[in-house]
Protein backbone atom coordinates (compact mmCIF):
# COMPACT_ATOMS: atom_id res chain seq x y z
CA UNK A 1 0.00 0.00 0.00
CA UNK A 2 2.50 2.88 0.75
CA UNK A 3 4.41 2.79 -2.32
CA UNK A 4 7.83 3.84 -1.58
CA UNK A 5 7.54 5.46 1.29
CA UNK A 6 11.28 5.50 3.15
CA UNK A 7 9.54 4.67 6.71
CA UNK A 8 8.87 1.76 5.50
CA UNK A 9 11.47 0.35 3.96
CA UNK A 10 13.52 1.09 7.13
CA UNK A 11 14.40 -1.79 9.30
CA UNK A 12 12.77 -1.09 12.75
CA UNK A 13 9.85 -1.00 10.98
CA UNK A 14 9.98 -4.12 8.50
CA UNK A 15 10.98 -5.87 11.99
CA UNK A 16 7.51 -4.68 13.50
CA UNK A 17 5.72 -5.61 10.34
CA UNK A 18 7.49 -9.43 10.51
CA UNK A 19 6.68 -9.23 14.73
CA UNK A 20 3.29 -7.98 13.72
CA UNK A 21 2.37 -10.88 11.85
CA UNK A 22 2.87 -13.26 13.64
CA UNK A 23 1.66 -11.84 17.17
CA UNK A 24 -0.91 -9.55 16.43
CA UNK A 25 1.17 -6.86 18.38
CA UNK A 26 -0.94 -4.27 16.96
CA UNK A 27 -4.41 -5.67 17.90
CA UNK A 28 -3.20 -5.85 21.62
CA UNK A 29 -1.65 -2.16 21.59
CA UNK A 30 -4.88 -1.12 19.96
CA UNK A 31 -6.76 -2.67 23.18
CA UNK A 32 -4.38 -1.35 25.57
CA UNK A 33 -4.08 2.20 24.12
CA UNK A 34 -6.38 3.01 22.27
CA UNK A 35 -9.36 3.62 25.09
CA UNK A 36 -11.85 6.76 25.05
CA UNK A 37 -10.66 9.38 27.80
CA UNK A 38 -13.05 12.03 28.55
CA UNK A 39 -13.05 14.74 26.17
CA UNK A 40 -12.52 17.38 28.94
CA UNK A 41 -9.76 16.08 30.88
CA UNK A 42 -6.86 17.75 31.11
CA UNK A 43 -4.98 16.49 34.58
CA UNK A 44 -5.50 12.53 33.64
CA UNK A 45 -1.51 12.49 32.99
CA UNK A 46 -0.53 13.04 36.64
CA UNK A 47 -0.51 8.90 37.15
CA UNK A 48 1.33 8.59 34.36
CA UNK A 49 4.00 11.06 35.01
CA UNK A 50 4.60 9.08 38.18
CA UNK A 51 4.74 6.05 36.36
CA UNK A 52 7.41 7.29 33.74
CA UNK A 53 9.42 8.82 37.28
CA UNK A 54 9.07 5.23 38.74
CA UNK A 55 10.73 3.94 35.44
CA UNK A 56 13.31 6.79 35.62
CA UNK A 57 14.23 5.89 39.11
CA UNK A 58 14.46 1.61 38.73
CA UNK A 59 17.25 2.50 35.96
CA UNK A 60 19.14 5.05 37.63
CA UNK A 61 18.65 2.97 40.93
CA UNK A 62 19.98 -0.22 39.22
CA UNK A 63 22.79 2.18 38.05
CA UNK A 64 23.58 3.18 41.47
CA UNK A 65 23.64 -0.41 42.85
CA UNK A 66 26.49 -1.45 40.80
CA UNK A 67 28.63 1.08 42.71
CA UNK A 68 27.17 1.37 46.05
CA UNK A 69 28.29 -0.63 49.02
CA UNK A 70 25.75 -1.23 52.01
CA UNK A 71 28.12 -1.22 54.87
CA UNK A 72 28.92 1.62 57.60
CA UNK A 73 32.38 1.23 56.88
CA UNK A 74 32.28 1.77 52.58
CA UNK A 75 28.78 3.25 52.19
CA UNK A 76 29.47 7.05 52.43
CA UNK A 77 32.83 6.10 50.75
CA UNK A 78 31.14 4.83 47.45
CA UNK A 79 28.67 7.85 47.34
CA UNK A 80 32.04 9.49 47.00
CA UNK A 81 33.22 8.01 44.36
CA UNK A 82 30.48 7.65 42.86
CA UNK A 83 30.04 11.32 42.74
CA UNK A 84 33.61 12.17 42.06
CA UNK A 85 35.39 9.21 40.15
CA UNK A 86 32.69 7.33 37.93
CA UNK A 87 32.12 9.04 35.06
CA UNK A 88 28.18 10.29 34.81
CA UNK A 89 28.11 9.33 38.48
CA UNK A 90 27.10 12.45 39.79
CA UNK A 91 24.40 12.70 36.93
CA UNK A 92 23.08 9.44 37.49
CA UNK A 93 23.06 10.19 41.34
CA UNK A 94 21.36 13.19 41.15
CA UNK A 95 18.69 12.25 38.25
CA UNK A 96 17.86 9.10 41.24
CA UNK A 97 17.71 12.17 44.14
CA UNK A 98 15.85 14.76 41.89
CA UNK A 99 12.87 11.75 40.26
CA UNK A 100 12.98 10.27 44.09
CA UNK A 101 11.28 14.58 45.15
CA UNK A 102 9.80 14.65 42.06
CA UNK A 103 7.91 11.01 42.09
CA UNK A 104 6.50 11.95 45.77
CA UNK A 105 4.94 15.19 43.91
CA UNK A 106 3.34 13.96 41.44
CA UNK A 107 2.11 10.81 43.19
CA UNK A 108 0.08 13.30 45.29
CA UNK A 109 -0.85 15.81 42.45
CA UNK A 110 -2.01 12.54 41.03
CA UNK A 111 -3.78 11.29 44.43
CA UNK A 112 -5.13 15.48 44.71
CA UNK A 113 -6.83 15.64 40.95
CA UNK A 114 -8.71 11.81 41.74
CA UNK A 115 -10.02 13.20 44.53
CA UNK A 116 -11.02 16.85 43.37
CA UNK A 117 -12.92 15.32 40.29
CA UNK A 118 -14.22 12.50 42.49
CA UNK A 119 -12.95 10.06 40.46
CA UNK A 120 -12.57 8.03 43.77
CA UNK A 121 -16.09 7.25 43.93
CA UNK A 122 -17.88 3.71 43.04
CA UNK A 123 -16.93 1.99 41.21
CA UNK A 124 -13.64 3.11 42.08
CA UNK A 125 -12.99 2.50 45.59
CA UNK A 126 -10.78 -0.39 44.80
CA UNK A 127 -8.67 1.49 42.29
CA UNK A 128 -8.24 4.66 44.78
CA UNK A 129 -7.25 2.27 47.76
CA UNK A 130 -4.65 0.66 45.70
CA UNK A 131 -3.38 3.88 44.99
CA UNK A 132 -3.13 5.10 48.97
CA UNK A 133 -1.36 2.04 49.63
CA UNK A 134 1.12 2.99 46.02
CA UNK A 135 1.73 6.71 47.56
CA UNK A 136 2.72 4.86 50.79
CA UNK A 137 5.34 2.81 48.80
CA UNK A 138 6.26 5.33 47.40
CA UNK A 139 7.20 7.73 50.56
CA UNK A 140 8.65 4.03 51.78
CA UNK A 141 11.37 4.38 49.30
CA UNK A 142 12.27 8.01 50.11
CA UNK A 143 12.38 6.71 53.84
CA UNK A 144 14.48 4.03 53.27
CA UNK A 145 16.45 5.44 50.32
CA UNK A 146 17.76 8.75 52.46
CA UNK A 147 19.88 6.32 54.91
CA UNK A 148 21.70 4.74 52.36
CA UNK A 149 24.47 7.74 51.95
CA UNK A 150 24.98 6.82 55.54
CA UNK A 151 26.05 10.14 56.53
CA UNK A 152 24.95 12.53 59.35
CA UNK A 153 22.22 13.81 57.82
CA UNK A 154 20.99 10.63 56.63
CA UNK A 155 21.86 8.68 60.76
CA UNK A 156 19.67 11.57 62.20
CA UNK A 157 16.72 11.51 59.49
CA UNK A 158 16.46 7.70 60.20
CA UNK A 159 16.81 8.59 64.01
CA UNK A 160 13.84 11.05 63.84
CA UNK A 161 11.65 8.89 61.84
CA UNK A 162 11.99 5.98 63.53
CA UNK A 163 11.55 7.58 66.65
CA UNK A 164 8.14 8.76 65.35
CA UNK A 165 7.19 5.47 64.97
CA UNK A 166 8.65 4.44 68.38
CA UNK A 167 5.56 7.04 69.66
CA UNK A 168 2.69 4.90 68.58
CA UNK A 169 1.25 3.83 72.31
CA UNK A 170 1.37 0.31 73.17
CA UNK A 171 3.02 -1.08 70.14
CA UNK A 172 5.81 1.62 69.84
CA UNK A 173 8.98 0.10 71.09
CA UNK A 174 8.08 -2.74 68.95
CA UNK A 175 7.70 -0.94 65.75
CA UNK A 176 10.71 1.03 66.60
CA UNK A 177 12.89 -2.58 67.21
CA UNK A 178 11.30 -3.99 63.61
CA UNK A 179 12.54 -0.51 61.75
CA UNK A 180 15.87 -0.41 63.14
CA UNK A 181 16.45 -4.34 63.76
CA UNK A 182 17.14 -3.83 66.81
CA UNK A 183 16.76 -0.82 69.51
CA UNK A 184 19.73 1.46 67.80
CA UNK A 185 20.64 2.52 64.44
CA UNK A 186 23.26 -0.39 63.20
CA UNK A 187 25.09 -1.81 60.31
CA UNK A 188 21.54 -3.97 60.49
CA UNK A 189 19.56 -0.99 60.25
CA UNK A 190 21.84 -0.35 56.78
CA UNK A 191 20.82 -3.22 55.41
CA UNK A 192 17.55 -3.94 56.17
CA UNK A 193 16.43 -0.47 55.01
CA UNK A 194 18.60 -1.68 51.16
CA UNK A 195 17.12 -4.61 50.97
CA UNK A 196 13.68 -2.99 51.34
CA UNK A 197 14.92 0.05 48.84
CA UNK A 198 15.92 -2.49 46.41
CA UNK A 199 13.96 -5.36 46.44
CA UNK A 200 11.00 -5.57 48.57
CA UNK A 201 9.78 -1.57 47.67
CA UNK A 202 10.20 -2.03 43.56
CA UNK A 203 8.86 -5.73 43.17
CA UNK A 204 5.75 -4.14 45.38
CA UNK A 205 5.31 -1.05 43.86
CA UNK A 206 5.42 -2.74 40.28
CA UNK A 207 2.78 -5.87 40.96
CA UNK A 208 0.84 -2.81 42.58
CA UNK A 209 0.76 -0.54 39.65
CA UNK A 210 -0.51 -3.67 37.53
CA UNK A 211 -2.92 -4.05 39.43
CA UNK A 212 -3.98 -0.37 39.79
CA UNK A 213 -3.36 -0.30 35.77
CA UNK A 214 -5.63 -3.13 34.93
CA UNK A 215 -8.26 -2.12 37.34
CA UNK A 216 -8.23 1.48 35.78
CA UNK A 217 -8.50 -0.19 32.00
CA UNK A 218 -11.15 -2.49 32.93
CA UNK A 219 -13.32 0.13 34.40
CA UNK A 220 -12.31 3.19 32.01
CA UNK A 221 -11.48 6.55 33.19
CA UNK A 222 -14.29 8.74 34.70
CA UNK A 223 -15.40 11.39 32.98
CA UNK A 224 -15.32 14.74 35.28
CA UNK A 225 -17.99 16.44 33.34
CA UNK A 226 -20.37 13.42 34.07
CA UNK A 227 -22.10 14.83 37.52
CA UNK A 228 -21.25 12.00 39.86
CA UNK A 229 -23.06 13.65 42.60
CA UNK A 230 -22.24 13.70 45.97
CA UNK A 231 -22.67 10.40 48.43
CA UNK A 232 -26.27 11.52 49.50
CA UNK A 233 -27.38 11.71 45.56
CA UNK A 234 -26.34 8.04 45.28
CA UNK A 235 -28.64 6.94 47.87
CA UNK A 236 -31.32 8.46 46.04
CA UNK A 237 -32.94 6.10 43.45
CA UNK A 238 -32.32 6.77 39.72
CA UNK A 239 -30.05 6.02 36.98
CA UNK A 240 -27.24 5.28 39.01
CA UNK A 241 -25.33 4.17 36.16
CA UNK A 242 -25.34 7.21 34.80
CA UNK A 243 -24.48 8.92 37.86
CA UNK A 244 -21.13 6.38 37.87
CA UNK A 245 -20.47 7.93 34.53
CA UNK A 246 -17.69 7.25 32.27
CA UNK A 247 -17.65 3.28 31.89
CA UNK A 248 -20.73 3.04 29.71
CA UNK A 249 -19.55 4.85 26.71
CA UNK A 250 -17.16 2.16 25.56
CA UNK B 1 13.20 18.45 -5.71
CA UNK B 2 11.00 20.20 -8.23
CA UNK B 3 8.78 18.95 -10.93
CA UNK B 4 11.10 20.04 -13.45
CA UNK B 5 14.46 18.51 -12.15
CA UNK B 6 15.23 16.53 -15.32
CA UNK B 7 17.45 13.93 -13.43
CA UNK B 8 14.66 12.87 -11.54
CA UNK B 9 12.56 11.54 -14.93
CA UNK B 10 15.40 10.17 -15.22
CA UNK B 11 15.13 7.64 -11.93
CA UNK B 12 18.69 9.04 -10.55
CA UNK B 13 17.57 10.57 -7.37
CA UNK B 14 15.00 9.01 -5.06
CA UNK B 15 11.86 10.12 -4.75
CA UNK B 16 11.51 12.19 -0.84
CA UNK B 17 7.97 13.04 -0.53
CA UNK B 18 7.20 15.29 2.28
CA UNK B 19 6.04 12.54 4.48
CA UNK B 20 9.15 10.89 4.28
CA UNK B 21 10.93 13.72 5.03
CA UNK B 22 9.36 14.10 8.20
CA UNK B 23 9.36 10.76 9.14
CA UNK B 24 13.15 10.38 8.67
CA UNK B 25 13.93 13.52 10.87
CA UNK B 26 11.66 12.03 13.29
CA UNK B 27 14.10 8.62 12.90
CA UNK B 28 17.09 10.49 13.71
CA UNK B 29 15.32 12.70 16.67
CA UNK B 30 15.01 9.41 17.97
CA UNK B 31 17.96 8.01 17.32
CA UNK B 32 20.15 10.77 18.87
CA UNK B 33 17.76 10.43 22.25
CA UNK B 34 18.35 6.98 22.31
CA UNK B 35 22.23 7.67 22.05
CA UNK B 36 21.93 10.80 24.31
CA UNK B 37 20.72 8.36 26.86
CA UNK B 38 23.15 5.67 26.09
CA UNK B 39 25.96 7.34 26.30
CA UNK B 40 26.42 8.50 30.06
CA UNK B 41 24.75 4.95 31.00
CA UNK B 42 27.40 3.44 29.04
CA UNK B 43 30.38 5.61 30.41
CA UNK B 44 28.85 4.98 33.40
CA UNK B 45 28.70 0.91 33.08
CA UNK B 46 32.95 1.58 32.09
CA UNK B 47 35.43 1.15 34.84
CA UNK B 48 36.57 4.00 36.51
CA UNK B 49 39.95 4.96 36.20
CA UNK B 50 41.07 5.00 39.72
CA UNK B 51 44.64 6.45 38.84
CA UNK B 52 43.51 9.78 39.30
CA UNK B 53 43.79 9.44 42.76
CA UNK B 54 46.23 7.44 44.89
CA UNK B 55 48.69 5.61 43.22
CA UNK B 56 51.93 7.99 42.94
CA UNK B 57 49.81 10.43 42.93
CA UNK B 58 51.90 12.55 45.48
CA UNK B 59 51.23 16.46 45.53
CA UNK B 60 54.02 19.28 45.77
CA UNK B 61 52.23 21.36 48.90
CA UNK B 62 54.96 23.56 49.08
CA UNK B 63 58.51 24.23 50.54
CA UNK B 64 59.88 24.77 54.23
CA UNK B 65 59.98 28.51 53.95
CA UNK B 66 55.99 28.20 53.26
CA UNK B 67 55.85 26.01 56.43
CA UNK B 68 58.94 27.48 58.96
CA UNK B 69 58.88 24.68 62.13
CA UNK B 70 56.08 25.79 64.28
CA UNK B 71 53.57 26.05 61.75
CA UNK B 72 50.96 23.66 60.05
CA UNK B 73 48.88 24.25 56.77
CA UNK B 74 45.61 22.41 55.73
CA UNK B 75 45.15 21.66 51.93
CA UNK B 76 43.28 19.96 50.02
CA UNK B 77 45.27 16.63 48.46
CA UNK B 78 43.26 13.95 46.32
CA UNK B 79 39.82 15.83 46.66
CA UNK B 80 40.42 15.37 50.97
CA UNK B 81 41.68 17.98 53.54
CA UNK B 82 45.38 17.32 54.93
CA UNK B 83 46.75 18.87 57.77
CA UNK B 84 50.86 19.23 56.67
CA UNK B 85 52.39 19.81 59.85
CA UNK B 86 56.37 21.15 60.51
CA UNK B 87 56.81 20.65 63.81
CA UNK B 88 59.14 22.97 66.01
CA UNK B 89 62.17 20.37 65.98
CA UNK B 90 61.88 20.18 62.25
CA UNK B 91 59.86 17.16 61.89
CA UNK B 92 57.16 17.18 59.03
CA UNK B 93 54.19 15.48 59.08
CA UNK B 94 51.11 14.98 57.54
CA UNK B 95 47.30 13.73 58.66
CA UNK B 96 44.14 13.98 57.64
CA UNK B 97 42.60 16.43 58.73
CA UNK B 98 38.81 15.47 58.80
CA UNK B 99 38.08 14.96 62.71
CA UNK B 100 37.41 11.51 63.84
CA UNK B 101 34.66 12.78 65.87
CA UNK B 102 31.73 14.40 63.19
CA UNK B 103 33.92 14.76 60.34
CA UNK B 104 34.59 18.59 60.82
CA UNK B 105 37.86 20.02 59.23
CA UNK B 106 41.12 20.64 62.11
CA UNK B 107 42.90 23.69 62.47
CA UNK B 108 46.77 24.40 63.24
CA UNK B 109 46.46 25.56 67.15
CA UNK B 110 49.65 28.14 66.63
CA UNK B 111 50.07 28.86 70.51
CA UNK B 112 49.81 25.71 72.37
CA UNK B 113 51.13 23.59 69.03
CA UNK B 114 48.42 21.09 68.67
CA UNK B 115 45.73 19.89 66.02
CA UNK B 116 42.65 21.25 67.22
CA UNK B 117 39.05 20.12 65.95
CA UNK B 118 37.03 23.36 66.43
CA UNK B 119 33.68 21.93 66.55
CA UNK B 120 33.96 20.24 69.92
CA UNK B 121 37.82 20.81 71.09
CA UNK B 122 39.11 17.72 70.01
CA UNK B 123 43.05 18.08 70.14
CA UNK B 124 45.37 15.88 68.23
CA UNK B 125 49.29 15.55 68.38
CA UNK B 126 51.14 17.01 66.27
CA UNK B 127 54.03 14.19 65.61
CA UNK B 128 51.36 10.96 66.10
CA UNK B 129 47.80 12.67 64.91
CA UNK B 130 46.54 10.76 68.62
CA UNK B 131 44.03 11.74 70.83
CA UNK B 132 45.07 14.16 73.41
CA UNK B 133 41.55 15.46 74.98
CA UNK B 134 38.09 15.59 73.48
CA UNK B 135 35.76 13.70 72.23
CA UNK B 136 37.08 12.01 69.14
CA UNK B 137 37.50 8.20 69.51
CA UNK B 138 40.60 7.74 67.25
CA UNK B 139 43.79 9.03 66.62
CA UNK B 140 43.79 11.15 62.93
CA UNK B 141 45.08 8.97 59.63
CA UNK B 142 48.48 9.76 58.82
CA UNK B 143 49.28 11.07 55.13
CA UNK B 144 52.40 9.86 54.11
CA UNK B 145 55.21 13.26 53.32
CA UNK B 146 58.33 13.43 52.62
CA UNK B 147 61.25 16.21 52.18
CA UNK B 148 62.90 16.67 49.02
CA UNK B 149 65.49 19.74 49.03
CA UNK B 150 63.31 21.52 51.06
CA UNK B 151 60.18 20.65 49.15
CA UNK B 152 57.30 19.36 51.03
CA UNK B 153 55.44 16.28 49.60
CA UNK B 154 52.42 14.71 50.54
CA UNK B 155 49.77 12.10 49.38
CA UNK B 156 50.67 9.28 47.25
CA UNK B 157 51.77 5.87 48.13
C1 LIG C 1 10.87 4.16 42.75
C2 LIG C 1 11.07 5.06 43.60
C3 LIG C 1 12.39 5.33 44.29
C4 LIG C 1 12.53 6.36 45.15
C5 LIG C 1 11.46 7.36 45.54
C6 LIG C 1 13.90 6.32 45.62
C7 LIG C 1 14.44 7.22 46.54
C8 LIG C 1 15.77 7.30 46.91
C9 LIG C 1 16.35 8.35 47.72
C10 LIG C 1 15.60 9.54 48.35
C11 LIG C 1 17.68 8.08 47.84
C12 LIG C 1 18.72 8.92 48.52
C13 LIG C 1 19.30 9.80 47.43
C14 LIG C 1 20.51 10.55 47.79
O1 LIG C 1 20.52 11.20 48.84
O2 LIG C 1 21.43 10.46 47.02
C15 LIG C 1 17.95 6.85 47.13
C16 LIG C 1 19.18 6.23 47.02
C17 LIG C 1 19.40 4.99 46.40
N1 LIG C 1 18.50 4.25 45.66
FE1 LIG C 1 16.57 4.76 45.36
N2 LIG C 1 14.56 5.26 45.05
C18 LIG C 1 13.67 4.60 44.22
C19 LIG C 1 13.94 3.46 43.47
C20 LIG C 1 15.13 2.74 43.49
C21 LIG C 1 15.36 1.49 42.82
C22 LIG C 1 14.33 0.77 41.96
C23 LIG C 1 16.66 1.11 43.11
C24 LIG C 1 17.43 -0.11 42.68
C25 LIG C 1 16.98 -1.25 42.29
C26 LIG C 1 17.24 2.14 43.93
C27 LIG C 1 18.55 2.12 44.42
C28 LIG C 1 19.13 3.11 45.21
C29 LIG C 1 20.48 3.12 45.68
C30 LIG C 1 21.53 2.03 45.43
C31 LIG C 1 20.65 4.29 46.43
C32 LIG C 1 21.91 4.74 47.15
C33 LIG C 1 22.72 5.71 46.35
C34 LIG C 1 22.53 7.15 46.81
O3 LIG C 1 22.18 7.38 47.98
O4 LIG C 1 22.76 8.04 46.00
N3 LIG C 1 16.29 3.09 44.16
N4 LIG C 1 16.77 6.40 46.57
S1 LIG D 1 33.88 16.91 65.18
FE1 LIG D 1 35.86 17.18 65.88
S2 LIG D 1 35.60 17.16 68.01
FE2 LIG D 1 33.57 16.81 67.30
Amino acid sequence: MQQKDVFYRTWPLRFWNWLDKRYALQEFLHALVDVPIPRSANTLYLGGITLFLFGIQAITGILLSIYYQPTPENAYGSILFIMNDVRFGWLIRSIHAWGANLMIIFCILHLLRVFVQGAYKPPRELTWMAGVLLLMLTLGFGFTGYLLPWDQRAFWATTVGSEIAGAIPLVGQAALNFLRGGPEITALTLSRFFGTHVLVLPVGLALLVAIHLVMVHQQGLADPTEPTGSPDDLLQEGAEGSRVGGSDDH
Amino acid sequence: MRESDPRESEGRLPTVDRRGFVRSLLGFSIISTIMGVLTPIIGYLWPPARSARGGGGRVLVGTLTDIPPGQAEVLPINDKPVIVVNTQDNQVRAFSAICTHLGCVCEWEDRRQFILCPCHDGRFNALTGAVISGPPPSPLPSVEVVVEDGDIYAGGA
